[in-house]
C-alpha cells in the first residue's frame, strides 16, 4: 500500500487514493477517540453521583465496547453475523484464568488439572498476552471452516462453536471448575485499563477499516459476486477479519474476567451474545462510531430500565417492580432497528469522515481530481497479452442448450461486438469467460494462458467485466469504489500500466460526484462508474454486458463515445454485448452474432448489416 | 436387543415432536430463506394457554384445541407485525429478528406472568404404560407418533392437491419465478406461517401435556433441536426435516443409555461438531435437495 512509483513521463501509476485514505483513517481515528474520551468522561460524571455501582458500570461500559468493536471488526466489514467470537473470547477468558490464578488457590479449586496447570502461577498480563495468543489461534481454527462457507452456514456453524464452548467447560470439571466459577483472578482495580482496553480496541477497529484487508472485505460485503469479477478473493479477507476480530474480542475476555475476578461457563452465553450484537446492530454495525454509540445506548437504556424496573420513589410515584424490564427494552429496542433501520440508528456515519467533509467542504472540492485533466496525459500502452478466444464453448442447462459450441476470437486493441436477440445466450457467454458458470465443454484462452477457476482468478489474470444489472458496491463512496479495484491491480496487475483512480474518474466524468456514495448515483452514472470500475483492474479486454440497457439513443450514442475512449485509454481489448444493432454497429470493430446459443454470422459491422440470415434472425424473432 | 427396540421407541416418541417442528422451520426457509428461531415461542404460547385453562378448570379436550389455535395465530401475528417488513433483507437481518422476537417474547412473558415457572397437572393418560411382551410402552409416545405421521401424511396431500401446496412448492423452487406466475407473496408466506404454526402447536400439545409447566425461556431448547433436525435433512426439504428429527430423537436415546455419565454431558457437543462437519463438506444435507423430490 505503501510506496512510491510514479514515472515521469506517464500517468503516475500510484493513485493518490491511498494518501486520502491514510488521511481519512487518521481522522476518523482521532474523531473516535476523543469520541470515546466524551463517553468515558460522561461515565465518570455519573459515576461521581452515585455509589461504587456506577464505577463499575462504566468499567462494564468500557469492556463490552472492547467486545463489540471485536465484532464490528468481522461482522461489520464482512457483512456475515458471527455467534462464535465470545466462544473465542471464553477459551482466551479460560487461558488467562488458568495461567493466573495462584498456585495455592487452583490446588483448591481444579487439583486434578492436566498439564501441570495448578504449578503455573503467571503475572496477569503475561498470561493476558499468552491467552490473546491463543484467542488468535482459536479464531484462525473456526475462521478457516467459518469464512469458507458464506452467509447462514457460516452463522450457524459459529453460533454451534458457541455452545460447544460452553459445553465443554461445564464438562471439563477437572480443568475449569465446571458450573462452580474459577475464582481468585487477580483482578483490576480502577478503570484506567479499561479505558486503555477501549482505546486499542477502537485504534485496531478503525486502522482495520481503512487497511488493504479491510477495504477488499467491505468490497465483497456489498457484493460477493462483483468483488469476485474484480479480482478480489473472498476468503482471505474474510478470514484475516475474523481472526483480527478474534484478537480483539478476546482482549476484552480477558478484562471482563479481570474485572469480576472469576470466569464460569455461563459467563459468555448465549444471552450476553445477544447483548453485544444488540450493542453493534442498534448503533450501526458499519463504523466504529455507531459500535460506541450503540454500546452507549444499550448500556444507559438498560440502566435506566432497570432503574425502573425496581420499583423506586420516583416522580413522588412508587413504581412497580417490573422484573425483566432491561430484557424487554434490550430487545424491543433491536427489534424496533432491525425493522426500521436496519443499518443502524447511525448508518454508514463515522464521526471522523463526517467532520473531514465538514471541513473540506468549507474550504475547496477536492484538490486532487481537479489537478488531471484528460489531454495531459497519454494512454498506457496496449496490453500485448494476445487474444481472447474461445473454443467450442458450451453450456447446457438440464436439456436446454443455452451456448452451444461457439468458437471466436477478440482481437486486442478492437472493440468487438456480440449481439443478438433476447435469449440468445449473450450474458450466458459472458459468464463462461468470466467464471460464473461453469462450461460444459470447450475452452477459453487469453493469448497462451487458458482460463479456467473461480471468477476472480480469471479477472486476475486479465478479464474485467460490468454488470447487465448494474452491481456497483452501493455503501461504498464513488471514489472507493474504483480505488478498491485499483489496489487489486496494483497486487495483481502491476505488470500493466495503470492511469490511475482520478483520470478514471475525470474519464466517467464522476471527479464532482466522487465523495458520493454509489448507490446515491443515477442510473447512467452508475452505469459509467461500472465501467471505471472495470477499467481499474487493468484488464487486457473489458468485458461490457449491455452497457446501453434501459438508455435513451441519445444516452446511448454518448455512450459510444465513452467506451471507446475508457478503451483507449486504459489500452483494452473490449468485447461489448447488446441487442441494439445500432450502437453495436457504430462502436465495434468486428461483430459475432449469436442466435438461439450458437455463432450465426461473424464479420465487419457492413458485413453483418448486409448478411440476410442476421437480417432474418433480427426482424424474423428479435422485434417481438 | 429388547434394549434396542424399547431405545427406539422412546426415540421416536421424541423425535416425532422434533420432526413435526423441523418441518415447520425447514417450510419457512424454502419460503423465505428464514432460520426462524422464534419459532419455539409457538411452544411458550401454547403452554402458557394451557396453565391458564386449566387452572380454571377447564377440560382438557377444550383446552389442546385452544393451545394450537393459539399456536397458529401467533405464528401469523410474529409474521404480520415483523418478518414481513424485513421479508427482502439480508439473511442477517431475518436471523438476527428472529432472535430478537425470542428475547421479547422470554422478557414479555417474565414481566406478564413471571420468571418462575407455573405448573398445571398432566392428564392421568400422560403417563400411563403398557406392558406389551417385554416392552413397556408409553400409551402417550404411541398417540405422539401416531399423531405425527398423520400430519406428515397430511402436509405431504396439502402440497400435492392444494393450490397453497403448490404455491409454496413454487416459492420454495424460484421466489420470483413463482411471483411472476401470479403467486401471491403475502398469502403464501402468511400462509406458510400458519402451517408452521398449526404444526407446532400440536407438537406443543403432545409435549406439553407430559411437561406440566410453563416457563418463559422453555421454547429455545426444542427449538434448537427442531433447528438442528432441519439441517441436517437439509434447510427447505420437508421429508429431510422429517427423517433428520427422528433420527435426532433416537440417537439422543441411543447416547443416552450407551454413553458412560462423564461423556453424556457432551453429546449435544459431538452432535455439533458433526453439523459443523456438515456444513462444510455437504451444505446441502444429507438430502440432495436439487435432485431429491421435495414433498
Amino acid at each position: 500500500m505503501t510506496g512510491t512509483t510514479a514515472s515521469a513521463a506517464t500517468a503516475p501509476s500510484r493513485p493518490t487514493a491511498p494518501a486520502s485514505m491514510r488521511r481519512l483513517a487518521l481522522a476518523s481515528l482521532v474523531a473516535n477517540l476523543v469520541l470515546l474520551l466524551v463517553v468515558f468522561a460522561g461515565g465518570r460524571l455519573y459515576a461521581s453521583f452515585g455509589s461504587s455501582a456506577r464505577d463499575l458500570l462504566v468499567v462494564d461500559l468500557l469492556v463490552n465496547l472492547v467486545l463489540v468493536l471485536g465484532f464490528q471488526v468481522f461482522i461489520g466489514n464482512t457483512g456475515v453475523l458471527s455467534f462464535g467470537h465470545l466462544g473465542i473470547a471464553s477459551v482466551g477468558a479460560y487461558t488467562m484464568a488458568l495461567l493466573a490464578v495462584p498456585a495455592d488457590r487452583k490446588a483448591v479449586l481444579i487439583p486434578n488439572a492436566p498439564w501441570g496447570i495448578p504449578e503455573i502461577e503467571l503475572h496477569p498480563f503475561v498470561a493476558s498476552l499468552i491467552a490473546i495468543g491463543v484467542g488468535v489461534l482459536v479464531a484462525l481454527l473456526l475462521g478457516l471452516v467459518a469464512a469458507r462457507t458464506s452467509g447462514l452456514a457460516a452463522t450457524m456453524i459459529t453460533l454451534a462453536f458457541l455452545a460447544i464452548v460452553r459445553q465443554v467447560a461445564e464438562n471439563r470439571k477437572d480443568l475449569t471448575g465446571g458450573a462452580q466459577n474459577l475464582s481468585s483472578i487477580p483482578r483490576l482495580d480502577g478503570w484506567s485499563w479499561a479505558l486503555v482496553g477501549a482505546a486499542i480496541a477502537v485504534t485496531v477497529a478503525v486502522l482495520f477499516r481503512s487497511s488493504r484487508t479491510g477495504r477488499l472485505a467491505v468490497a465483497t460485503r456489498e457484493d460477493e459476486l462483483a468483488a469476485g469479477a474484480m479480482g478480489i478473493e473472498v476468503f482471505s479477507p474474510r478470514l484475516i477479519a475474523f481472526v483480527v476480530g478474534g484478537a480483539v474480542v478476546t482482549l476484552g475476555g480477558v478484562l471482563r474476567v479481570q474485572s469480576l475476578g472469576s470466569i464460569g461457563p455461563s459467563q459468555f452465553s448465549f444471552e450476553f451474545t445477544i447483548l453485544i450484537l444488540a450493542m453493534l446492530v442498534v448503533g450501526g454495525m458499519r463504523t466504529v462510531t455507531g459500535a460506541i454509540v450503540g454500546t452507549v445506548f444499550i448500556t444507559v437504556g438498560k440502566e435506566v430500565t432497570r432503574f425502573l424496573g425496581d420499583g423506586p420513589d420516583f416522580l413522588g410515584f412508587r413504581w412497580p417492580v417490573i422484573d425483566g424490564l432491561p430484557d424487554l427494552f434490550l430487545a424491543g429496542s433491536l427489534l424496533v432497528v432491525l425493522l426500521t433501520r436496519p443499518a443502524g440508528l447511525l448508518g454508514e456515519f463515522d464521526l471522523g469522515a463526517w467532520l473531514r467533509r465538514r471541513v473540506r467542504g468549507s474550504t475547496s472540492p477536492s484538490g486532487d481530481s481537479s489537478a488531471v485533466t484528460e489531454d495531459e496525459v497519454a494512454p498506457v500502452p496496449a496490453s500485448t497479452t494476445g487474444a481472447l478466444r474461445t473454443d467450442g464453448l458450451g453450456v447446457t442447462f438440464g436439456g436446454f442448450i443455452a451456448v452451444d459450441e461457439v468458437t471466436m476470437r477478440v482481437e486486442p486493441g478492437t472493440i468487438h461486438g456480440l449481439i443478438g436477440p433476447n435469449g440468445a445466450g449473450k450474458t450466458t457467454f459472458v459468464n463462461l469467460l468470466t467464471g460464473l458458470v461453469t462450461p460444459t465443454e470447450g475452452t477459453v484462452h487469453l493469448g497462451e494462458l487458458e482460463l479456467n477457476g473461480a471468477p476472480y482468478r480469471r479477472a486476475r489474470a486479465g478479464i474485467s467485466r460490468t454488470f447487465q444489472n448494474l452491481r456497483v458496491f452501493p455503501a461504498l463512496s464513488v471514489r472507493e469504489n474504483v480505488a478498491v479495484v485499483d489496489l487489486v491491480a496494483h497486487a495483481h496487475r502491476s505488470h500493466r500500466e495503470g492511469v490511475g483512480v482520478d483520470r478514471l474518474l475525470v474519464l466517467a466524468g464522476l471527479a464532482e460526484l466522487a465523495e458520493r456514495p454509489a448507490s446515491t448515483l443515477d442510473y447512467g452514472n452508475q452505469r459509467r462508474l461500472e465501467i471505471a470500475r472495470a477499467a481499474a483492474l487493468r484488464p487486457d479486454y473489458l468485458l461490457l454486458d449491455e452497457p446501453t440497457s434501459g438508455m435513451s439513443s441519445a444516452e446511448s450514442l454518448e455512450m459510444v463515445g465513452h467506451v471507446r475512449r475508457v478503451a483507449t485509454a486504459i489500452g483494452a481489448g473490449v468485447l461489448v454485448i447488446d441487442h441494439d444493432l445500432g450502437f453495436i454497429t457504430n462502436i465495434c470493430d468486428r461483430i459475432t452474432v449469436l442466435d438461439q446459443g450458437a455463432v450465426l454470422a461473424e464479420g465487419t459491422p457492413d458485413e453483418i448489416q448486409r448478411d440476410p440470415r442476421v437480417i432474418e434472425a433480427y426482424l424474423g424473432s428479435g422485434h417481438g | 436387543m429388547t434394549d434396542v427396540v424399547q431405545n427406539l421407541i422412546d426415540g421416536l416418541g421424541a423425535g416425532s415432536t422434533y420432526a413435526l417442528l423441523a418441518v415447520g422451520v425447514s417450510m419457512l426457509f424454502g419460503v423465505m430463506h428464514l432460520v426462524n428461531f422464534a419459532h419455539g415461542e409457538l411452544l411458550t404460547v401454547g403452554a402458557y394457554v394451557i396453565y391458564g385453562m386449566r387452572s380454571n378448570g377447564i377440560s382438557w379436550l377444550a383446552v389442546i384445541p385452544v393451545a394450537i389455535a393459539s399456536a397458529v395465530v401467533l405464528s401469523m401475528l410474529i409474521e404480520l407485525v415483523a418478518f414481513r417488513r424485513v421479508r427482502s433483507a439480508s439473511a442477517f437481518t431475518l436471523l438476527l429478528t428472529s432472535f430478537a422476537i425470542e428475547i421479547l417474547s422470554h422478557a414479555a412473558w417474565r414481566i406478564g406472568v413471571s420468571s418462575t415457572p407455573r405448573r398445571y397437572e398432566a392428564p392421568q393418560i400422560a403417563f400411563k404404560v403398557v406392558e406389551v411382551g417385554p416392552f413397556n410402552i408409553e400409551v402417550w409416545d404411541v398417540i405422539s407418533i401416531a399423531v405425527a405421521v398423520a400430519c406428515f401424511a397430511g402436509t405431504a396431500i396439502m402440497l400435492r392437491t392444494t393450490m397453497f401446496g403448490l404455491a409454496v412448492r413454487a416459492a420454495s423452487e424460484d421466489f420470483d419465478a413463482a411471483r411472476l406466475m401470479g403467486v401471491k407473496a403475502n398469502r403464501v408466506i402468511s400462509g406458510a406461517f400458519a402451517f408452521a404454526g398449526l404444526l407446532a402447536g400440536i407438537a406443543g400439545a403432545l409435549w406439553l401435556v407430559r411437561r406440566g409447566q410453563a416457563d418463559p425461556r422453555m421454547g429455545a431448547e426444542p427449538l434448537l433441536k427442531a433447528v438442528i433436525a432441519a439441517i441436517i435433512g437439509g434447510l427447505g426439504s420437508l421429508p429431510g426435516a422429517v427423517v433428520g428429527g427422528l433420527s435426532l430423537g433416537v440417537a439422543e436415546v441411543f447416547f443416552r443409555s450407551w454413553l458412560p455419565s462423564d461423556l453424556q454431558g457432551l453429546t449435544d457437543s459431538a452432535v455439533f461438531v458433526v453439523i459443523a462437519v456438515l456444513f462444510v463438506v455437504r451444505p446441502q444435507g444429507l438430502f440432495d435437495v436439487e435432485t431429491a423430490e421435495r414433498v
